[in-house]
């Protein structure tokens, strides 16, 4: 798949290092040639310097005969009007991010259609979903369902008092029968597991299960479902905003920030939440803005190394999830091993979006889910694909991924060796960074 | 990892011994003996090495280098056996640096006239130069997927020419490919027009190899003078012409996009250097007194120019005859070398231009010291750094000849073929010193003498930081 990519920021580079690893043909364009540089020395792709809303510049880059043409600078205006010059030379489809909710609404979907933009990436309402989703399904890492939650992936880190900590997979799949553990995350590694391996305490375990099973699965992992009601934000960030305007009233919003003018601003866009200005990083401002008496702590600012700090100290006021974003990718495992619920990291965000596109062009029917080093993602079976010719344990599958679950006429169940895929299945995947390119070979 | 990936190159290698190998049994000769026996060792070691050594981590830029530079040496020293037990029996150090010749296209040669040794060792050593002219490496990127990954490129920066490394493709394995094929359709073509004239098929694919690769193998003793035609003479110069040139611009030309192509500074530098060498050639011919007629006054100072600035080596007839002058001309030339990204060797026209123009902004800002001044090439600012980089190159290349040359009259050459050697080699032109008039070919030279040359042709060729980049300490820390 040609991919043509503008701009060699923090998102534009990281899917143009994720998507060479996936073997795709990469172009990325950017003014900033010291940048494409590093790119161009250490990755298998192309780069071409120059303005990425020039003719001539998209013209050199071939953005006509692109596949998918991605325009992630910083500003949205160059995003949305290098799209609808690389549509205007033919690429199939565009996407471009934006940093406004107007461009997503459903009404000014025809506009954006005429301007040549097919797909908008929006990090930061991907972020506030994210955090929603965490702050609704408080006892997990992760969680992503498919076909209005028949089937759920949730990650979970186990602790001792888990009941399955310690089970060999053989042992717990007799035993209990309706679950599959899709992937085990230990030692900062993911790792596919096989029957013999065990789960151990301090595991992050996704673990893929239908609807009506969840319950018993909060057990099995020594949670407890807490509702969570009053939430405190530190940072008064784009995503702050974006997620309080979103949550309405189901939950109650403090947000600290400790810059005045930004506090002076925030009772405009967010006015039910409550605004504070201080330091959050320090104890006294906390406990004046009521941290013991709140539910969920996430934190927004712009330094990653602030948020997780901050979040752990949070965590010893006693609440009961916790959110950091951390911007950083090489800190998340990290903060993940320091007990940290939920992180949020606008690349991957990004990043999903992306590889649903690359898997499935019209992207109606998938959807997709980056993890630092593996990644979830659901498709159709097509007719003619590879996966529908024996069963799974005939499949000879690669050992970088499994498949966890389908979905067929509606209703959702567990793969197992015995399964036969058929035409029309939706199939979870779960696979490791770097094998998503092999995934789409069985499906097509 | 590296030494994997030595073993699976060894195994294309063994591959292309297949080719001398037909060649001997077409012609009968016993030679093919030694070219299963050395295909099938090769082969073998390959595979062992490849089977044994698992696949580990990604590549970074030392093993890059590392490889590549590892990899021309390991090539050459299997190339070398069949002059060793061939119908030559060569000795090692000969062998050696005949197929370094052979693979960095110097095409300096040190066996016996060419018309005593068998056909399957001619082909041989033009298939060497043939495969070394585009680049071991990048032939192996365009076979091998398991190298369409960032350590590909890695190796790719490490073995191609040039100042910056143009990408015609996304991925560079598709890159290699085009590359690679552009080479090959080049090389047929010329093969047909060859064969079209008055050569037989065996010796226009000599010539051809030696001609795109810009080696300068001839499978006569004579070289092309042997034919006395002067088809064969524009032709080949031709071909040597467009072997100059950036193959990356090539594939532009072909592709359709002529208008890019065109105003490139450097091809441009390039084709006038041709003609204003072939003018003074010319006129430097006509002050000599000789009667001429138009054959020497335009073809063979064209022929002999184009070349020299490609480093192919090949002579013109009776070259050796011409004026000093002429010849000072031809040092300028093999020093300067073809465009980067090409077949060619020297320091390459582009890095000339570039240290051209930064000259030129220095003496400016004698005069002008509050000018801003940067140096352009193709209406674009080349980095700073980038510039430091020409100058580091052009210097460490001035040293290593001058540190070849004095090695070598150390070993006992007589000073002008000690540093004409030197320079010839390094710049992977491969003239004897005889050309000189004071001394003699490289028949003469002394064993060791000749490991010296030899390191010095792959330092050429793979432009010198890819190879002395191994020496430093700080690269093994």
């Amino acid at each position: 798949m040609r991919i043509v990519i503008a701009g060699a920021g923090e998102v534009g580079s990281h899917l143009a290092k994720l998507l060479s690893y996936e073997e795709q043909d990469i172009i990325v364009i950017d003014e900033n040639r010291e940048r494409l540089d590093i790119l161009d020395s250490s990755y298998n792709l192309m780069t071409v310097c120059g303005n990425p809303t020039s003719f001539l510049t998209l013209k050199e880059a071939r953005a006509g005969q692109a596949d998918l043409f991605i325009a992630v600078t910083p500003l949205e205006t160059t995003n949305l009007v290098a799209c609808s010059i690389a549509k205007s030379f033919g690429a199939i489809t565009t996407v471009a991010r934006i940093s406004h909710y107007g461009f997503m609404a459903p009404e000014n979907r025809p506009a954006m259609q005429r301007m040549g933009v097919d797909r908008l990436i929006y990090p930061e309402y991907l972020a506030a979903c994210e955090i929603i989703t965490a702050m609704e399904h408080s006892w997990v890492r992760n969680w992503f369902e498919l076909h209005d939650g028949q089937i759920i992936l949730v990650g979970v880190r186990i602790r001792d008092n888990a009941p399955l900590a310690g089970m060999q997979l053989k042992e717990f799949a007799s035993t209990t029968g309706c679950f599959h553990v899709s992937a085990i995350r230990r030692n900062h590694e993911t790792i596919i597991p096989r029957g013999n391996d065990y789960m151990l305490a301090g595991d992050v375990l996704y673990i893929t299960a239908t609807r009506d099973r969840i319950d018993d699965l909060i057990k099995l992992c020594g949670k407890v479902q807490r509702k969570i009601k009053r939430v405190l934000i530190m940072g008064g960030s784009k995503i702050a905003i974006r997620l309080v305007d979103m949550c309405g009233d189901r939950f109650r919003f403090t947000i600290i920030d400790n810059n005045r003018e930004v506090c002076a601003l925030l009772p405009e866009k967010c006015p039910d939440a409550e605004i504070v200005h201080g330091d959050a990083r320090d104890p006294d401002v906390l406990a004046e803005a009521g941290i013991d008496r709140c539910d969920a702590f996430i934190a927004l600012s712009p330094s990653s190394e602030s948020n997780i700090l901050t979040t752990l100290s949070a965590k010893e006021a006693g609440i009961k999830k916790s959110v950091a974003e951390v911007e950083d990718i090489q800190f998340i495992p990290q903060a993940e091993a320091l007990g940290i619920g939920t992180v949020i990291n606008k690349k991957l965000l990004a990043t999903s979006t992306i590889f649903q596109l690359m898997l499935d062009a019209d992207a109606s029917t998938s959807k997709c889910l980056a993890l630092t080093d593996a990644e979830v993602a659901e498709l159709e079976v097509k007719p003619g694909a590879k996966i529908t010719r024996a069963a799974v344990k005939d499949l000879h599958l690669d050992r970088n991924m499994t498949l966890a679950a389908l979905i067929r006429d509606g209703r959702g169940m567990l793969v197992t060796g015995m399964t036969r895929f058929m035409v029309g299945d939706k199939v979870l995947i779960f696979c490791l960074a770097g094998s998503l390119h092999k995934v789409e070979h069985l499906f097509s | 990892m590296l030494i994997r990936l030595i073993g699976g190159l060894l195994q294309i290698e063994a591959v292309f011994m297949l080719i001398p190998l037909v060649t001997c049994l077409i012609y009968e000769e016993t030679d093919y003996i030694v070219f299963a026996i050395t295909g099938i060792c090769t082969a073998v070691a390959g595979h062992l090495l490849w089977r044994v050594y698992p696949v580990t981590r990604r590549m970074g830029k030392r093993e890059g280098f590392l490889l590549t530079a590892s990899v021309w040496v390991v090539f050459s020293f299997a190339g070398m056996f069949p002059f060793i037990f061939g119908s030559p029996k060569a000795d090692l150090s000969t062998s050696f640096f005949e197929a370094m010749s052979g693979f960095t296209t110097t095409g300096a040669t040190i066996l016996p006239p060419v018309e005593g040794i068998s056909h399957g060792i001619i082909i041989w050593q033009a298939l060497m130069q043939w495969l070394g002219g585009m680049g071991i490496i990048l032939f192996t990127l365009a076979v091998i997927p398991a190298l369409n990954t960032s350590g590909g490129m890695q190796m790719f920066n490490a073995e191609v020419t040039g100042v910056t490394h143009d990408k015609i493709m996304p991925r560079i394995s598709q890159t290699a490919k085009m590359l690679w094929g552009l080479y090959f359709g080049l090389t047929t073509v010329l093969i047909i027009l060859l064969w079209a004239g008055p050569m037989d098929l065996f010796d226009s694919i000599c010539h051809a190899f030696g001609t795109i690769s810009t080696g300068g193998f001839s499978s006569r003793q004579d070289s092309i003078a042997a034919f006395g035609s002067d088809y064969v003479l524009i032709i080949i110069c031709l071909f040597m012409l467009l072997s100059g040139m950036n193959f990356a611009m090539l594939f532009k030309m072909v592709t359709g996009r002529w208008r890019q192509a065109g105003k490139d500074d450097v091809a441009k530098v390039y084709i006038c250097a041709i003609l204003v060498f072939t003018a003074l050639f010319a006129i430097g011919r006509f002050t000599s007194g000789e009667t001429l007629d138009w054959r020497h006054a335009t073809l063979l100072p064209m022929f002999q120019v184009v070349s020299s600035i490609t480093s192919t080596g090949y002579l013109a007839p009776g070259f050796t005859m011409w004026e000093p002058f002429v010849l000072a001309l031809t040092f300028i030339m093999m020093f300067s070398g073809g465009c980067a990204g090409s077949t060619s060797g020297g320091a390459k026209i582009d890095r000339l231009l570039y240290l051209g123009r930064y000259l030129g902004n220095e003496l400016r800002l004698c005069t002008h010291p509050n000018a801003v001044l940067s140096v352009r090439i193709n209406g674009k600012i080349i980095n700073r750094d980038l510039v430091s980089k020409v100058v580091a190159f052009l210097c460490l290349f001035m040293l290593l000849i001058v540190a070849g040359g004095t090695a070598l009259s150390f070993m006992g050459l007589p000073a002008v073929d000690s540093f004409f050697s030197s320079f010839s080699c390094i710049c992977n032109t491969g003239f004897g010193a005889s050309l000189t008039g004071y001394g003699d070919d490289f028949l003469t030279i002394p064993a060791g003498a000749k490991w010296v040359l030899s390191f010095l042709m792959l330092t050429g060729r793979l432009e010198i930081f890819t190879v002395l980049v191994l020496f430093t300490p700080s690269f093994w820390k």
